[in-house]
C-alpha cells in the first residue's frame, strides 16, 4: 500500500465543490430550457383509437367466457374480419415506424429538441471537466474498496498503485451526473423525476409499431376458444345459497 | 373501484376534519386520488383552506389545483358565486388557459345557459378535438336539455375513438334502457361485463335487461346471469334472488305442457326463495306474509 497522498485544500475549493455546483446549476438550467422548448403535442386520433382497440380486444380475450356465445362471435367478427375489422391491418398499409417518423417532421423535431437539451450540456460539461481537471485525484472516500471499483472511481487515471478510495475528478463528474436526481426532484418538484437514465430508456423504446400489436392481438383473438362460464355459475350459486340457507 | 380499506380511511379522515381535528388537505388529496364525488365536503374543507391565508400559502403551487377542485365542487352544489370567485382567481393566474376555459364553460352550463356553454365547448374543442372531458360535457349538456338522440349520437361518436372507456359505455347503456332500446343496451352491458367481469352490478343489469326482453332463450340466459350475481355477491343481493324466482316462474309458464327435460336448474329457484324468506325473517318480518304470498303466486314456495 502506498503511503497516504495529501490532497491540497485548493483542490477541494477549486475542483470538488465547483464541479458539484456547476452540475446542479446546469441541471436546473436544462430543466427550464426544456420546459421552454416543450411543445404540447396533440395526440393523433388514429393512434389513440388503435390503443383503445387493443385494450378492448384484450378485455374480450380475457373475459370471453362471461358473455354468451352469440355475442362473442359477433364481436370476434367485428374485430377480425378481413374487410373492415378493427384489428385487421391490410398488408400494404403496415408502414414501419421509421417511415412514419420521416413523414411526420414534427415527430423528428420533437426528438431533436429532446436530444439537444440533453446532449449539448452534457458534452460541454464533459469537455470542460476533461480539459481542466483531467488526470488527478480530487477526493478520498473514507473507507477502503476493492480493486473492482477502480474503473468506477478512478476514471482517467491509469495508475494501478493508487489506493482505490481516491476519486479522480472525472469520476467525480460521473458520480454527480448520475447521483443528483434526488436533489433535482427536491429542488424542481416531483414531476422532474425524469432524469437522464430514464430518458435514455425512453429513447430505446421509441420505435413502437402499433400495427404489429394490432395483428398480434388479432392472432390472440383468433385462437380463443369460447367456453361460456355462466352455466357453471348456476351450480356455484346453488352452493352459495345452500350454505346461506342452512 | 374503491377498496374497503380506502373507503374506511376516507370516512375516518372526514370525521376527523368535521370535528376540527385537522387533516383537511390530506382528506382532499385522498378524495382526488380515489376520484370520489363528495362535493359538499370538498367545498367546505377546500374553502376553509383557501380562506385562511396562512394555510393557503403553505400549499404552494397546489393552491391552484385546490381552486379548480373547489370551483367544480361548488358548481356541483349550485354555489355559483363561490365557483365564480375561484374561476376568477384562476383566470388571473393563468390567462388564456384551456383548463380554465373549460371551467368557465362548465360554469355557463351550471347556470343553464346551454347555447353559450355549447359554443364555449366547441371553440375549446377546435384546439384539441380529442379532449375527453369536453366530449363528455357535451353529452351531459344534451342529456340535461332532454335531447336524448343528440346525447346518444355524441356518445357513440366518443366511443368510436375511446372505446375502452367503460364509464361511457355505462352511460350509454342507461340511456338505452331509459328509451327501452333493450337490444342496444344489452350490447353495452356485455361490453361492461367484458371490461370488468367481476363487478356483480353489471351482471345484474344485464340479467334485468334480458328478463325484460323476454323469450325462452333470453329468460334462461337471464337466470344464469342472476345466478352469477348471486355467486359474486355471496347471495346478499335481494334483487338477484327475486330475479331468479321470476325467471324460473316465467320459464315454467313458457315450457308448460312441453317436455320437461330442463330439470337441472330446478333447485336454484327454490333455494333462492328460501334465502329470500330467511332474509326477510331476519330483517323485515312484517313483510314476510307479503313475500310468501308473492312466492306462492309464482308457484315457487312449497
Amino acid at each position: 500500500m502506498a503511503e497516504d497522498l495529501v490532497l491540497d485544500t485548493a483542490i477541494r475549493d477549486w475542483v470538488l465543490i465547483p464541479l458539484s455546483v456547476v452540475m446542479v446549476l446546469i441541471g436546473v438550467l436544462r430543466y427550464f430550457v426544456s420546459k421552454l422548448m416543450r411543445s404540447s403535442q396533440l395526440p393523433d386520433a388514429k393512434i389513440i383509437k388503435e390503443g383503445q382497440v387493443i385494450i378492448r380486444a384484450r378485455n374480450l380475450r380475457a373475459a370471453a367466457n362471461f358473455i354468451p356465445a352469440k355475442s362473442f362471435r359477433a364481436r370476434k367478427v367485428y374485430y377480425s374480419n378481413e374487410e373492415n375489422g378493427l384489428l385487421y391491418v391490410p398488408k400494404g398499409q403496415a408502414q414501419n415506424a421509421q417511415a412514419q417518423m420521416f413523414s411526420d417532421p414534427n415527430m423528428a423535431m420533437d426528438m431533436m429538441k429532446k436530444n439537444l437539451s440533453m446532449i449539448i450540456p452534457q458534452t460541454l460539461t464533459f469537455a470542460w471537466v476533461n480539459f481542466f481537471f483531467s488526470g488527478f485525484v480530487a477526493a478520498k472516500i473514507p473507507f477502503p474498496l476493492t480493486q473492482r471499483f477502480r474503473s468506477m472511481l478512478q476514471n482517467g487515471i491509469d495508475l494501478s498503485t493508487v489506493d482505490v478510495s481516491y476519486v479522480s475528478s472525472r469520476s467525480w463528474y460521473f458520480l454527480n451526473f448520475f447521483g443528483l436526481r434526488g436533489l433535482f426532484s427536491l429542488i424542481l418538484g416531483e414531476e422532474n423525476a425524469m432524469d437522464d437514465t430514464q430518458r435514455m430508456m425512453q429513447m430505446s423504446g421509441f420505435g413502437f409499431d402499433p400495427s404489429k400489436s394490432l395483428s398480434a392481438e388479432k392472432d390472440g383473438l383468433d385462437i380463443v376458444q369460447h367456453d361460456w362460464a355462466l352455466p357453471k355459475f348456476e351450480q356455484r350459486a346453488e352452493d352459495v345459497l345452500r350454505k346461506l340457507v342452512s | 373501484m374503491v377498496s374497503k380499506t380506502e373507503e374506511e380511511q376516507v370516512n375516518r379522515l372526514e370525521n376527523q376534519v368535521e370535528n376540527g381535528g385537522g387533516g383537511a388537505w390530506e382528506y382532499l388529496c385522498l378524495v382526488r386520488k380515489l376520484k370520489l364525488r363528495r362535493s359538499d365536503k370538498v367545498l367546505k374543507f377546500g374553502l376553509s383552506i383557501l380562506n385562511d391565508p396562512k394555510k393557503r400559502s403553505a400549499l404552494g403551487p397546489e393552491e391552484w389545483t385546490l381552486n379548480e377542485e373547489v370551483a367544480v365542487a361548488a358548481m356541483d352544489c349550485q354555489c355559483l358565486d363561490v365557483a365564480k370567485e375561484s374561476i376568477k382567481v384562476l383566470q388571473k393566474q393563468f390567462p388564456g388557459s384551456k383548463r380554465v376555459g373549460r371551467l368557465e364553460a362548465m360554469l355557463l352550463e351550471a347556470k343553464g345557459l346551454w347555447a353559450e356553454a355549447e359554443n364555449a365547448y366547441s371553440s375549446l374543442s377546435e384546439d384539441n378535438p380529442l379532449d375527453q372531458t369536453i366530449h363528455k360535457r357535451r353529452v351531459a349538456i344534451a342529456k340535461a336539455q332532454g335531447n336524448i338522440p343528440i346525447a346518444i349520437e355524441s356518445l357513440n361518436k366518443y366511443l368510436e375513438i375511446f372505446m375502452a372507456d367503460h364509464d361511457a359505455w355505462r352511460e350509454l347503456a342507461e340511456i338505452y334502457v331509459s328509451l327501452q332500446m333493450y337490444k342496444q343496451a344489452l350490447f353495452c352491458y356485455e361490453e361492461l361485463i367484458l371490461s370488468q367481469p367481476t363487478v356483480p352490478l353489471y351482471h345484474l343489469a344485464y340479467a334485468d335487461v334480458l328478463y325484460t326482453l323476454g323469450g325462452l332463450e333470453n329468460l334462461q340466459t337471464a337466470k344464469k346471469y342472476y345466478a352469477s350475481t348471486i355467486d359474486l355477491t355471496g347471495g346478499k343481493n335481494t334483487r338477484a334472488l327475486f330475479g331468479v324466482c321470476l325467471c324460473a316462474s316465467a320459464i315454467g309458464q313458457l315450457t308448460k305442457g312441453r317436455n320437461k327435460e330442463d330439470k337441472e336448474g330446478s333447485d336454484l329457484h327454490s333455494l333462492s326463495a328460501m334465502a329470500l324468506e330467511k332474509d326477510y325473517k331476519q330483517r323485515n318480518s312484517s313483510k314476510l306474509s307479503l313475500l310468501s304470498s308473492t312466492l306462492k303466486s309464482l308457484k315457487l314456495s312449497s
